[in-house]
């Protein structure tokens, strides 16, 4: 159920931004993996090297949440809209702080301006209402982008 | 698969920390069910002293009660504990506030017996006079009954307060109400009776019978002095004016605005101690003939004083009948709080490692500190035993106690003036502002009134001075010894004690157990972690209204790992020491708090969890300094959500407030 005051996901993920990532990797390669995968989204606003570092700065106060779903987020001046990228990890991670294993982490990228706070705000608590244990499994088992981003769009 | 976040399988509610706050014609009704007792005995036992002008010195101590009232107002707008061990402790130090303790503890063991036996007088007398008109001649000898009587209360109270039934202001107010209506009644029919019959004014000559006189019978020249009578009668009438020290006790729990309420409550207390204890002890001497008052009536004055009034018998007997029962629920309420006030001070004390923790034990099933409170029960019973129902000889001895705290008290604060300089909510009158200094006039005029009763006290009561300095020195030693104990098992054991307060704590298994007491229709959660960092908890404290709002004080204990189940643990140090700062904070602004302790793998998840079982309207966090106001809303935020029911979209204001500055932000 979409929220009147919040914004939808499935309108700031777009499909191509749904990474379905092979293998094993370690929770600083999702975070690479992600912000190079959503560059494109914010190239002639950021450099490649400065999003990273913006977002891994967040991420050292960052904590995995115990429903195996991970949100590395980073508010940037620069930008005046959300964008966000979704890595799918059929095979999860294991995030050696919490002992959680980790199937499905979306970068998110928000506005570093006051009015955007709220909206922020609400967006992460969103994320982690609509991405529960279930619902991981459930993306997790899909082929592609699109059909997460139905998903989302019916979860929503 | 991931396990869903842990429930919260571990609740431990400070149910001694959830208190519920009183206005001040509760807690005036508190001090005077013990101070308002002392009409019942004070008028006999200062007559059996100096003679028919005792009137005037029970209406002098009477308005000398507004005095010292106004003393404790000072002292607690300084501290919201401040009886007057912490205000000796703070001027005088650690020694004198022991001794003052000390006199104290002769104050509260003798407030028992004094009221108990004088119940017991009253209810013999309505006994002597009922008895015979329902056919019954049987008589027991009064002071044998009163003894009996008084023993038996005793018992009773002290078994109570084993039990931990508290003190309930409610049932105070209720007497009062009562002994209120009696009171008026008999002030009115006693009017009326004095307008019929017409009245002599009391003689102001003193007449000092010879064991009023005591040591001074010895040192003839002082008798001349007329001064010196003057305040040795004041001194034998000042027990009037015992159980002002319940003020600075029931002060914690007013309800906001305390000073206001405080000031508010104290006037009461005045205006009803003059008109019922001093303007009730004048009529009864201008109505009974003076043999009487110092023969049959000297243990019941307001039981003759009924007995003596114009009109039929039968009346009179039902006006008696009403006075005593009446009497008899004040004198007995004034036991319980003496049993109630010896403990809490006791507590105290022994918080601050004076009296050995042995006596700190908890009661295995009810949780209260039953050493304590058998200690002073057996003190009182084995009083009341000792004295053979005498009321005279305890009179006299309570006011050693009485006059000896108001003393340290007065002088404390007059010291405190000088030595702490920080702005008072209110300050008693009469100043003269020198610096930054108020130099206390007016309070330096009363504490010359003490120091010469004291003195004039310390020499024509024998008994008193005697026992006095012989309790009060048992109980330093008790003191003095508990403390060298207690110093050196806290060398020996540094890790294992700790000189704190014990908090009584109740575990539930989960937080719906909890849910039911929290039903005022706003709640605000507000997350507590470090004593130091309470701003957020003061913002909510100086802001929420009492009656409409419950304000959960959560602290969060982080266990390690997913798994919580059959996590357990006693509450720590830290947090006993988070837990008092959170109760005095709530008890200067007169607001209850419902503090818990979770377990929880995640600070941000307990807050969430029992936020949204509780239903909260607002969270309200401190800010921390590790990782900043708004990551601590991500976090929140994110938890919030995660833990959310579908569907649920009731709005809730979460607030990190620092030092002038607040962000503030809802959850959805």
């Amino acid at each position: 159920m979409i929220r009147p005051e919040e914004i939808p996901l499935a309108s700031i993920l777009q499909s191509d931004y749904v990474f379905f990532l092979k293998g094993a990797p370690s929770k600083e390669e999702t975070v690479k993996l992600l912000t190079d995968g959503l560059y494109p989204q914010v190239s002639t606003l950021v450099s490649a090297r400065t999003l990273y570092e913006r977002v891994t700065e967040v991420e050292k106060l960052n904590n995995v949440l115990p429903t195996g779903f991970y949100i590395p987020h980073a508010k940037l001046a620069e930008i005046s809209q959300f964008h966000a990228a979704l890595a799918v990890i059929p095979e999860g991670f294991l995030d050696p702080k919490s002992g959680i294993t980790v199937k499905a982490a979306l970068l998110l990228l928000t506005p570093n301006k006051p009015f955007f706070f709220q909206r922020h705000l609400n967006m992460l608590s969103k994320l982690s209402r609509l991405f529960q244990p279930e619902f991981i499994d459930s993306i997790v088992s899909m082929k592609n982008g699109t059909q997460v981003h139905e998903a989302i769009g019916k979860h929503e | 698969m991931n396990p869903q976040p842990s429930r919260l399988k571990q609740v431990l509610v400070l149910s001694t920390a959830m208190l519920s706050f009183i206005s001040f014609w509760k807690a005036a009704s508190v001090v005077l069910c013990d101070m308002g007792s002392s009409a019942f005995y004070a008028g006999g036992i200062a007559m059996n002293a100096f003679g028919p002008a005792f009137p005037w010195y029970v209406l002098a101590v009477m308005v000398f009660s507004g005095l010292m009232l106004m003393v404790y107002v000072e002292s607690c707008a300084m501290f919201v504990r401040g009886g007057v061990y912490r205000v000796v402790n703070e001027a005088m130090g650690h020694s004198m506030a022991k001794v003052s303790v000390s006199a104290l503890m002769f104050d509260y063991v003798l407030t028992g017996p004094i009221s108990s036996i004088s119940a017991g007088l009253y209810v013999s007398s309505l006994l002597y006079n009922l008895l015979p008109a329902a056919g019954i001649h049987w008589q027991v000898p009064p002071k044998l009954f009163a003894v009996i009587f008084a023993v038996a209360v005793t018992l009773y109270f002290w078994r109570e307060n084993i039990k931990g039934v508290e003190e309930s202001s409610d049932k105070n107010l209720k007497i009062m109400i009562f002994v209120s209506v009696a009171g008026a009644l008999l002030m009115v029919w006693a009017l009326l009776t004095v307008y019929l019959r017409g009245f002599r004014l009391p003689p102001l000559e003193l007449r000092f019978t010879r064991e009023a006189l005591g040591w001074v019978e010895h040192f003839p020249w002082l008798q001349t002095i007329g001064l010196a009578g003057v305040f040795m009668a004041f001194g034998h009438s000042v027990l009037a004016i015992g159980g002002l020290e319940t003020l600075a006790q029931v002060y914690r729990e007013v309800e906001d605005p305390k000073i206001k309420n405080l000031k508010k409550a104290a006037a009461l207390i005045f205006v009803f101690s003059l008109v019922f204890t001093g303007g009730l002890t004048f009529l009864a001497s201008a109505i009974i003939p003076g043999d009487l008052i110092a023969g049959k009536y000297a243990d019941n004055l307001l039981s003759g004083l009924a007995l003596e009034l114009a009109g039929p018998y039968w009346a009179r007997l039902a006006l008696q009948s009403f006075v005593v029962v009446s009497g008899s629920l004040m004198l007995v309420g004034a036991l319980n709080t003496s049993l109630v006030g010896a403990n809490g001070v006791l507590n105290r004390v022994a918080e601050d490692g004076i009296l050995h923790d042995w006596f700190r034990h908890l009661h295995g099933k009810y949780g209260t500190t039953y050493r304590m409170i058998n200690m002073v029960a057996l003190i009182q019973i084995a009083v009341i035993i000792l004295s053979r129902g005498d009321i005279y000889l305890i009179g006299e001895a309570y006011a050693f106690g009485v006059l000896w705290s108001l003393t340290f008290k007065t002088l404390s604060l007059i010291i405190l003036r000088f030595r702490d300089d920080m702005p008072r909510d209110w300050m008693f009158p009469f100043n003269l502002k020198i610096g930054k200094t108020y130099v206390p006039i007016g309070m330096c005029v009363v504490m010359v009134v003490l120091a010469c009763t004291v003195l004039m006290n310390l020499l024509t009561k024998r008994v008193a001075t005697v026992s006095g300095i012989a309790f009060t020195a048992v109980f330093f030693s008790v003191f003095q010894i508990s403390e060298g104990l207690n110093r050196k098992k806290a060398r020996l054991y540094v890790e294992e004690e700790d000189p704190e307060e014990k908090l009584n704590t109740r575990r539930e298994a989960d937080i719906g157990a909890i849910l039911p007491e929290l039903n005022k229709p706003r709640k605000i959660l507000v997350p507590v972690r470090n004593p130091n960092n309470l701003v957020h908890l003061k913002s909510v404290l100086e802001t929420a209204d009492d009656e409409s709002t419950d304000i959960i004080v959560l602290a969060a204990k982080i266990a390690k790992g997913m798994q919580l189940e059959g996590e357990s643990g006693d509450i720590t140090s830290d947090e006993k020491d988070l837990f008092s700062s959170v109760v005095l904070l709530a008890e200067k602004y007169g607001k209850t708090v419902r503090p818990m302790l979770v377990f929880s793998n995640d600070p941000f998840y307990s807050m969430a969890q029992v936020g949204q079982a509780a239903g909260v309207d607002e969270i309200v966090m401190g800010v921390s300094g590790a990782v900043g106001a708004e990551v601590q809303l991500e976090r929140l935020a994110m938890a919030w959500g995660m833990q959310e029911k579908s569907g649920s979209v009731r709005p809730v204001t979460a607030k990190v407030v620092w030092e002038g500055r607040q962000l503030s932000y809802k959850l959805s």
